[in-house]
């Protein structure tokens, strides 16, 4: 039987079952007629007789087993009768109440996106990454071939394990058209069965062979799917075909599906092709190549256990590893790591980051509930009358509840919409907000997952919030509501007490929101104001993307490099122009160095390949010596410039960094020694916080084919620039020099050296933003919530006010009266908020700069925001005992 | 003649199932509605047994889902529509059962009230 027929038919059965008490009713009266009353009489001595027809109908109803339904479609046109009847107060309600869900909906898809994200793969929980971790660092380095081989042979947790690399450089694919930038990967025979995803077009690396022999077949190449759309528009008969990357044959032999990326996240199209290992793979030391090692796990092994055999199996290798003058090589491969890959995807500090935001979302969540609570409860005391006469009609504890819920989840149901349309335009408006470097997804589609969870918690909120009230309302006596004169409406010193405590309680968890708002604001302030160590105005950097194997044999520095550089030069409105091959807290690219010490220990060091004209743009403090300048070309005297960090380290004298000016360096090519010349003064490269590393730079101009550094230097380079111009007049016409030198290099993204510094505050600037919007929300419900409590009591004791002012009271005292109930409460949240923000600040801790977790100063501040805000709220209502007229307020009753 | 008030105290409280008893008994012997069924039971209990509607249409309509009766619209003798209710085989039999029951719990109760033989 259908929905439909069932309703229709309940319907016809209600009309009969009130046919036939009509039907009772009319021969009872029939009968007293009969019996000699008069028509009058008997029709009201049979209905007394009768009893309450509503009622026997409801209980006879109750019989046929489907009361529940048709009571809840009653309560809920109830609902928004009442709704319609008094908007205001709906209006805020819901209003409110879509502040907290909004917030809570929106960190919710936040998270999502960035920690539930499924992956493109088969299983994706049972994937890991294994590493080896430094015990100097307890960061990882890559896993060396006889590593990985041991692996394969000796343990037992994993039913796959499969390995890749990215390829050095930049890698270009010569497309149908154009040349597209491409990120290569070298992948091991399995590793797209292990991951468990197979081509769309033709077959995978399972057939190659595997280990140090090439194929015989010859280089072959797996195309991503952008990749293939991209250069080759499609083409289905792309199989088989013979292709270019930097310059050199591969024959295609498959494309993945869309959508799938190994390493995640692929900032480019993606290529594979097949691992081979080379001579460096055959030993041990310091220069061998690592591998990223991602593994799955055999059935009934956990990461845990994988874990545990991983360290065990990697502590007894490294043990083996060769002495001499490796010895510290050992250390670097100390240890074992086991994680879930999913894991690795994603910052610990961001996820922190954004754990804890969700937290100050349900912060805010639960303010909005209280204060959403309070609210009900005023009203659940007005209607007290309403709900005794339902009482003495009959109805039950659970259906008067079920009034109550019903209302609440009406509410709450138009909050959550609400609430998610707010959080869908703040997730929008906020993606320009966040920056690259995060890599925080926040294109805006609903799964399941974020819809089930908008569910419950509109569900929550409506028990929450109506909980309370409906028991409230259960409980209360029906006669001595249903008493003429007596407390039709209002309530008692107990539910006033209550609602003060909610009160107090909202406050409490603003205060910790607006204390964590402003920890963050200062760490940010603190960071802004870090001197750097060089200019950052003014400056516009192009990130360049080089087609190194358009080169080969010549030497870029003469052919590419300087021809460009004199050619931005000569632009108009350029002060100055220079390579240099990493901004500073950029994060494009950078070079690292490992120095063998006299010791035999050895130690790291970034490289950075500069023109000398890079002074003029970034103004480098120096502590010693000089620059690099234009006297310092291939022919002249090799030289390096180091910064205070290196210099304190390998100074010779370990007092006086200076001292290192004059050292000899290392070899920049066969029989040429750099000298030191000059120390700079430290500035911050890699993040504002972290204080510098040792660093050592070559002027451009010195580095020639025959050098050791010619090659990694020449990979990538960013070109900056001082400029008076506007970036939007500059960026084209330096595309177009680009364009000219090279076509790829037209790709060039573009950014200034302003938007560097504020992109490297990464998540500090974004949870600061929203702990503003979180603490700003919970200040308004707050102190909204105040008000209305302040507003209802002054109401309710407008009489008692009259008869205060008429005895002689002075309207100072009634301000004050009312004034100091503010007062109390605002005290009271202040007090408890100070616990909570104190424990708040713990979490915190991680993530500040330059400001401790339990600053006076800014607790101070939030609690006197609180306060004054409070209290000018309690003015209002204040102002309005104080006005009371006596006799209009003893009249009115 | 204007009928006495009806006494409260002579309202006795009856459980569901002697109600659904007495109601299946009166039916037994011709089918009735809802106003007959109480005519009925104050008449031959003689005025004792004065049953409530509040009481008789949730258990007529109970009967009803229970397939011991069953309804159908009817015109009583004063031309009055009326909704008329009658005894099913079900429902014969169920009284059958309920008899047996109530005669058994009768004569438990009989011979625990009945006074102890002197001897």
């Amino acid at each position: 039987m259908s929905l439909w027929t069932r309703m229709m038919r309940h319907e016809a059965r209600k009309e009969d079952l009130q046919d036939e008490l009509q039907s009772h009713l009319h021969m009872a009266i029939a009968d007293r007629i009969a019996q000699g009353e008069s028509p009058a009489e008997a029709r009201a001595a049979a209905q007394r007789e009768f009893g309450n027809v509503p009622l026997i109908e409801d209980v006879t109803r109750s019989t046929w087993g489907w009361l529940g339904f048709e009571t809840v479609v009653q309560d809920v046109r109830y609902a928004a009768r009442q709704m319609r009847r008094s908007p205001g107060f709906a209006m805020s309600v819901i209003g409110i109440l879509a502040l907290g869900i909004g917030a809570a909906a929106a960190m919710f898809t936040v998270v999502d996106h960035v920690l539930l994200r499924p992956l493109p793969f088969r299983d994706s929980d049972r994937l890991v990454k294994v590493e080896e971790i430094s015990a100097k660092t307890g960061r990882d380095s890559g896993v060396p071939w006889l590593d990985l081989e041991e692996w394969l042979a000796q343990s037992r947790s994993f039913a796959q394990i499969a390995s890749y690399r990215g390829l050095r450089g930049r890698s270009f694919l010569e497309g149908k058209s154009a040349s597209l930038q491409v990120q290569g990967t070298a992948v091991s025979t399995n590793l797209f069965s292990t991951l468990g995803v197979r081509p769309i077009l033709g077959r995978d690396f399972i057939e190659e062979p595997t280990g140090f022999t090439a194929g015989k077949n010859g280089p072959v190449v797996v195309l991503s799917h952008a990749a293939w759309r991209d250069a080759y528009e499609s083409d289905p008969a792309i199989v088989g075909k013979s292709v270019r990357i930097n310059n050199d044959s591969y024959t295609v032999i498959g494309v993945m599906p869309p959508g799938f990326a190994i390493p995640e996240p692929a900032l480019s199209p993606e290529v594979w092709i097949p691992l081979t290992l080379g001579h460096e793979d055959k030993e041990r030391n310091y220069m061998s190549p690592g591998l990223d090692v991602i593994a799955r796990l055999r059935n009934g092994a956990s990461v845990e256990s994988a874990n545990a055999e991983m360290k065990t199996l990697q502590e007894q290798i490294a043990a083996s590893y060769p002495g001499g003058d490796l010895v510290e090589l050992h250390l670097e491969h100390a240890t074992a790591r086991v994680q879930s890959y999913a894991d690795t995807l994603v910052e610990t500090d961001l996820r922190k980051a954004l754990l804890a935001l969700l937290a100050a979302s349900g912060v805010l969540w639960l303010i909005a509930s209280v204060n959403v609570t309070n609210l009900l409860l005023a009203r659940g005391a007005a209607r007290k009358r309403e709900i005794a006469m339902r009482g003495a009609l009959g109805a039950g504890k659970g259906r008067i509840a079920q009034q109550f819920l019903v209302e609440g989840l009406l509410l709450s149901g138009m909050a959550a919409v609400l609430g998610t349309a707010l959080a869908l335009v703040a997730v929008r408006v906020s993606r320009s907000a966040v920056p690259e470097n995060l890599h925080v997804d926040l294109s805006v589609h609903l799964n399941l997952i974020i819809l089930g969870a908008l569910c419950g918690l509109t569900l929550l909120t409506a028990l929450v919030s109506s909980a309370w009230p409906a028991w409230l309302a259960v409980r209360s006596p029906i006669e001595p509501a249903l008493r003429q004169g007596g407390l039709q409406a209002g309530s008692g010193r107990g539910q006033n007490r209550t609602r003060s405590v909610l009160v107090a309680a909202e406050v409490a968890m603003s205060l910790t929101l607006l204390v964590a708002c402003g920890l963050l604001l200062r760490t940010i302030y603190t960071l802004r104001h870090v001197p750097l160590g060089y200019r950052t105005d003014h400056i516009l950097i192009a990130h360049l993307t080089l087609p190194a194997y358009r080169y080969q044999g010549q030497n870029m520095v003469v052919n590419l490099y300087q021809p460009l550089l004199e050619r931005v030069d000569k632009l108009h409105g350029v002060q100055a122009a220079g390579y240099i091959s990493q901004v500073p807290l950029g994060r494009s690219f950078n070079i690292t160095l490992t120095l063998l010490n006299k010791d035999g220990t050895n130690s790291k060091a970034m490289l950075k390949p500069v023109s000398p004209s890079i002074q003029r743009i970034f103004g480098f403090k120096m502590l010693a010596g000089r620059f690099f300048n234009d006297g310092d070309t291939a022919t002249s005297q090799p030289v390096v410039v180091v910064n205070r960090a290196f210099a304190e380290l390998h100074s010779p004298d370990k007092h006086n960094p200076a001292a290192i000016v004059g050292s000899r360096f290392m070899n920049i090519r066969k029989n040429a020694t750099t000298t030191v010349i000059g120390v700079l003064d430290d500035e911050r490269q890699s993040t504002i916080e972290t204080p510098s590393e040792p660093e050592v730079e070559f002027s451009l101009p010195q580095l020639t084919l025959g050098s050791g550094f010619y090659q990694p230097s020449t990979v990538a380079m960013d070109l900056a620039v001082r400029t008076d111009r506007a970036p939007d007049a500059m960026i084209p016409e330096i595309r177009d020099l680009l364009r000219q030198a090279s076509p790829e290099m037209a790709n060039a993204t573009f950014t200034t050296m302003d938007q560097v510094v504020e992109d490297s505050y990464g998540s500090q600037r974004l949870a600061a933003h929203l702990l503003e919007v979180f603490g700003g929300a919970a200040l308004l419900i707050a102190v909204g919530g105040l008000y209305g409590l302040l507003a209802w009591v002054v109401t309710q004791r407008t009489r008692e006010m009259g008869v205060r002012v008429a005895l002689g009271a002075g309207r100072a005292s009634l301000l004050w009266l009312v004034l100091q109930q503010a007062g109390w409460m605002l005290l009271a949240g202040i007090a408890v908020g100070t616990g909570l923000a104190l424990a708040a600040g713990r979490l915190l801790r991680g993530y500040l700069f330059g400001v401790s977790a339990h600053d006076a100063w800014t607790m101070a501040g939030a609690a006197a925001l609180l306060f004054v805000s409070g209290m000018l709220a309690a003015y209002l209502p204040a102002r309005r005992a104080a006005a009371v007229d006596p006799m209009v307020a003893l009249r009115a009753e | 003649m204007t009928r006495a008030p009806e006494p409260y105290r002579n309202r006795i409280e009856l459980l569901q199932g002697t109600l659904d008893m007495l109601i299946l008994q009166t039916l037994e012997r011709r089918p009735q509605h809802g106003y007959g069924i109480i005519q009925t039971l104050r008449a031959r209990s003689a005025e004792i047994l004065q049953v409530e509607t509040g009481s008789l249409y949730p258990a007529l309509h109970r009967l009803e889902r229970q397939g011991w009766v069953d309804s159908a619209w009817g015109q009583t003798e004063q031309n009055q529509r009326a909704k008329f209710y009658r005894i099913t085989a079900n429902g014969g039999r169920q009284l059958a059962l309920s008899r047996s029951k109530w005669d058994t719990m009768v004569t438990a109760i009989a011979s625990i009230l009945r006074p102890i033989p002197e001897n």
